[in-house]
């Protein structure tokens, strides 16, 4: 690309180019892409006919003097969950259901709010128009009560009609951000050209963009903005460079003041109404869950490039689960785990047993909380650990060590030892699990 | 009280306090359960126009009235009547003498009267209304109350012995089946939840002025106040509830109305004002005094009565205009170190119905936050309640107007065609109106009435041994079920020569009019109910209070912010 910069010799990435080789390899010996499965991309007949469905169904039962349900895929229970190398967590073909019904004290509300979306959803569908899941919110807080009550009833809906988010002409507001040795054009005709000193926000129309084009050897993805941020200060784009590096802000706590505060981003206030101001004073706590747009970005350019993609996430319980989603998927997103999980990323750090080994003080970390054991207790318990032995061991460090450390800890060597040390010996010498 | 009345209910003061102490020394807790006879015959008067001559008689078979000694009890009740002309005369002397099969004198006394007829025909109100207050908290015990007016009769049971209640302590239980207390709203009985749910208040000790203590009592007066509305807060209309009215109930020892002996005072100056003991502003309720207490009528009759006006916000909210009541029953006991003697109780009952007011409010603090805990706990029910009706009716507003919107904004007519079909609509107007019938008619059936308190209550686990008395109600119901039969016929209430329940009657004082078939039909048995003993030192702790504190509780979930789908 003309406007890469100079990184480092081509020897440098012989590790990384080592491993893209192999990937490709498994790739052609598990016959090429995996076979697609999950939603396709429905057709807005087909989601109107799918609403249609549901009302008919309920206004039968009301016919018939029963009280109408609306039945749901179980995703809360691991019994309804598949796992497969390839793919991640599945739902299995003939799962049990959940019935949000409508004589229940305890489920009318929701029973309610689902047919208020669906009714959104049916018309969005019917002018071709597309809002967000904070849109949706906003039309009427206070009977939603809050946003994640929203969330999770378009999850539900995506689900019961079996069609992609997108399919709802819902958005989901994008909270990820991206740098590197990246350019594209969205739907819309924009021309995105990501920088390796500036991000740019992910888009909300991911299965829009076009005409990806990219020389990066690896993807990194970041748990937390603030160590992005220290990234791309650090030059550590143009130092890597070619590379790209991607992060959501969700996982991470950010203070913002207006779009000033994040040197050229995208403006993303578009989205939300003019009367809400929640751009300006926006605090996301950590403890998110990826958000789907960087997933889908991500899965997109893996499916694009393949490049390696590699995690730097805390060395906490809860980086452990960022990351196995990005991987593998969640529980809530089975449905849908074909167009979003990369099986083929890598823990690149930071590593419990990076803290043994970098001698990191002990000031530095943190003891596990209860909420943390258990929550490693829970990931060790899950499928996919058992093809993940090395994961395994780490996990394992952690717990016997009953210590976590964040990503920050490593600013306890040397203030750069992150962007100029520890990232840049990982990938020369392929510090991946 | 007029003074056939006021005799009549002396006499069985007299012979309750007389009852209760006997038993109390051999099952102390224990209801009282037997059979009284009152019967008034009165023939037109041979010397005065216009007048009656009446000859009541208070009789009784078994023991009822083991140990009682005919003088003494003669002599008390004399000089509790002093302006009382009548005559006390025993005439079943030779009845004495003679013994039931039981090996127990039956008691029969009979006086004499002349009296106005409509002067008798209120005193029979006022004894059905004493009558139907005793059996409120004795609901064992049954009275056969008849009234023959020149040949011409008519007969009232009295008796609650299988009606769902509410133990109390010191051998009384309070029947909670809401139709002693408010009529039934037309129309929609189905859905009730035919009990009233009782909250209890703490038991104070009430301290007695040295003013008006003029006996020595070797023991203490506790007031427990209880505190319900009525009907039950679960039952829903398509209109919010709003309290209406508030009765107050006053029982003295051994669960005797407080009734003044006074003849000039009228029965319901007892308590004079409540004010004092119940903040009302604090409950948002401007109330004042109802005095248009009507006697004929089949409901208990309140000793104080309220009515609530109307608040602005209740018009601007379609509130139901006849609303609910709020009850209060004020119990005060009288406990001793030892066995309570009969003439205590007496001394008692009379120290209450004169001084009341006064004793009360010489505990004004204690008392009113005693009154008020019941009442709190009795009225966030209330809330609750509005709160999830008002959640439900939201939900439902919702789900209709997104189904509407839905249907009426889709180009498929064939999906269209199927929604009017299936609702049997012939255009968008009518399919809205039948989907909002039919979502309200379906989520208010199930789970307002499955979700009743007595289909709970039908679930209750084994009673201990302390609650023997329901358990009795509970097999009788089971046998009468089993059979199929008619059930034992209790609270058989005649009104105006009206038929009810089936019992055999003439008219007295009103033409009566033929029973139709369905109303002379006996009821169906009345669900049965574990009754509950709550303890004295944790009120309220009932299983029948926990279940309704689970309903309570399971409102409130249903009112907390969903913690998501």
């Amino acid at each position: 690309m003309a406007f890469a910069p100079v990184g480092p010799e081509a020897s440098f990435f012989a590790a990384v180019d080592q491993h893209r080789a192999s990937l490709l390899a498994a790739l052609r010996g598990g016959g090429a892409e995996r076979a697609g499965g999950g939603p396709r991309p429905a057709s807005s007949s087909q989601v109107l006919a799918s609403i249609e469905n549901v009302i008919r169904d309920i206004i039968t039962s009301l016919a018939r003097n029963e009280a109408p349900a609306i039945t749901i895929d179980d995703r809360s229970s691991w019994e309804n969950m598949k796992f497969e190398d390839s793919v991640g967590l599945q739902m299995v073909s003939h799962c049990t259901t959940r019935k949000i019904k409508s004589d229940s004290p305890k489920s009318v509300k929701n029973f309610a709010l689902i047919l208020k979306i669906l009714s959104m959803i049916y018309k969005l569908v019917q002018s071709n128009t597309y809002t967000t899941k904070r849109d949706i919110y906003y039309t009427d807080s206070q009977l939603f009560g809050n946003q994640t009550v929203v969330d999770s009833i378009v999850t539900d809906v995506s689900c019961m009609l079996k069609v992609p988010r997108r399919s709802l002409h819902i958005l989901s507001t994008s909270k990820g951000l991206i740098a590197g040795n990246l350019r594209y054009i969205e739907e819309d005709g924009t021309k995105v050209y990501c920088s390796c000193t500036t991000a740019v926000a992910v888009s909300s129309n991911i299965q829009g963009i076009w005409n990806l084009i990219t020389d990066a050897k690896f993807l990194l993805i970041v748990e937390k903005d603030a160590t992005f941020q220290r990234l791309l200060d650090d030059n550590f784009c143009s130092r890597m460079s070619p590379c790209v590096i991607v992060t959501d802000w969700e996982n991470g706590v950010r203070f913002m003041n207006g779009c000033g505060l994040f040197r050229p981003v995208v403006c993303i206030v578009q989205f939300f109404p003019q009367s809400v101001p929640v751009f300006y004073h926006l605090k996301l706590k950590g403890k998110g869950v990826p958000d789907l747009n960087t997933r889908l970005l991500v899965k997109k350019l893996w499916d694009v490039f393949h490049v390696p993609i590699f995690t730097l996430v805390d060395a906490d319980p809860h980086g452990i689960e960022i990351m196995c989603i990005y991987k593998y998927g969640s529980m809530s997103m089975s449905f849908e785990a074909h167009n979003l999980t990369v099986p083929a990323i890598r823990w690149l750090g930071l590593l419990p047993s990076d803290i043994k080994r970098l001698n990191i003080p002990k000031d530095a970390l943190i003891p596990l909380t209860k909420r943390d054991q258990m929550k490693l207790d829970s990931i060790l318990k899950r499928p996919y650990v058992t093809c993940q032995p090395f994961w395994r061991r780490e996990m394992e460090i952690m717990a016997d060590s009953k210590m976590k450390a964040e990503i920050q800890a490593l600013t306890f060597l040397s203030s750069d030892y992150l962007s100029r040390v520890y990232l840049p010996n990982k990938l020369k010498f392929g510090g991946w699990i | 009280m007029e003074g056939t009345a006021v005799a009549v209910c002396e006499i069985l003061k007299y012979l309750i306090i007389h009852w209760k102490c006997e038993t109390a020394g051999v099952s102390k807790g224990t209801l009282l359960e037997g059979q009284l006879v009152i019967s008034i015959e009165a023939l037109n008067s041979k010397h005065q126009t216009n007048t009656l001559h009446c000859v009541t008689t208070i009789a009784s078979a078994g023991s009822i009235y083991g140990g009682l000694v005919l003088e003494k009890f003669l002599k008390e009740i004399q000089s509790t009547l002093p302006g009382f002309s009548a005559k006390l005369p025993w005439t079943s002397e030779e009845a004495s003498s003679s013994q039931d099969i039981s090996g127990v004198a039956p008691f029969q006394m009979t006086f004499e009267v002349h009296e106005k007829p409509r002067i008798l025909m209120t005193n029979s109100l006022m004894i059905k209304d004493f009558l139907h207050k005793i059996v409120m908290v004795h609901p064992k015990i049954r009275f056969n109350f008849n009234v023959r007016v020149n040949g011409i009769l008519s007969t009232e049971l009295f008796g609650a012995k299988n009606e769902p209640t509410l133990n109390l302590s010191n051998g009384m239980a309070l029947v909670v089946n809401y139709q002693h207390y408010v009529r039934a709203k037309s129309g929609t009985t189905e859905f009730f939840c035919s009990r009233i749910h009782p909250v209890l208040g703490p038991p104070v000790v009430l301290f007695i002025p040295d003013d008006v203590a003029g006996v020595d009592l070797l023991g203490e007066l506790i007031l427990t106040p209880a505190a319900a509305l009525c009907p039950c807060p679960k039952v829903f209309s398509n209109q919010l509830n709003r309290i209406s009215s508030v009765s107050i109930f006053l029982y003295g020892p051994s669960g005797l109305p407080l009734i003044s002996p006074s003849r000039e005072q009228p029965p319901t100056t007892v308590l004079k004002d409540t004010f004092c003991f119940i903040d009302w502003k604090k409950y948002h309720l401007c109330v004042v005094p109802n005095l248009d207490l009507n006697l004929d009528r089949d409901l208990v009759l309140p000793d104080v009565s309220y009515r609530v006006e109307c608040s602005k916000e209740d018009q601007s909210q379609n509130m139901d205009p006849q609303g609910q009541t709020l009850l209060l029953f004020f119990f005060v006991d009288f406990h001793s170190g030892f066995q309570v003697q009969q003439m205590e109780l007496w001394g008692v009952h009379t120290l209450l119905t004169t001084h009341l007011s006064t004793i009360l409010m010489e505990s004004h603090s204690v008392v009113q936050d005693s009154i008020e805990a019941a009442v709190d706990q009795a009225l966030e029910q209330h809330h609750q309640a509005v709160k999830a009706h008002q959640k439900l009716q939201a939900s439902l507003s919702v789900a209709v107007n997104s189904i509407m919107s839905i249907v009426t904004g889709s180009t498929s007519s064939s999906f269209r065609k199927s929604c009017f079909q299936a609702l049997q609509a012939a255009d968008t107007q009518e399919f809205g109106t039948k989907l909002h019938k039919s979502f309200h008619e379906i989520m208010q059936y199930r789970f307002l009435h499955h979700g009743s308190c007595e289909v709970k209550q039908q679930l209750l686990p084994e009673k201990n041994d302390a609650e023997q008395s329901t358990e009795d109600a509970h097999e009788n119901s089971s046998l009468e079920f089993l059979a199929g039969t008619s059930r034992q016929v209790t609270n058989k209430r005649l009104k105006k020569g009206r038929l009810r329940h089936g019992v055999e009657d003439t008219r007295a004082f009103h033409s009566a009019r033929a029973p139709s078939p369905s109303e002379a039909a006996p009821r169906p048995a009345e669900p049965t109910v574990t009754s509950l003993t709550p303890s004295r030192a944790s009120p309220g702790s009932g299983l029948e209070d926990a279940l309704w504190l689970q309903e309570v509780s399971n409102l409130s979930e249903w009112l907390s912010p969903d913690p998501g789908p």
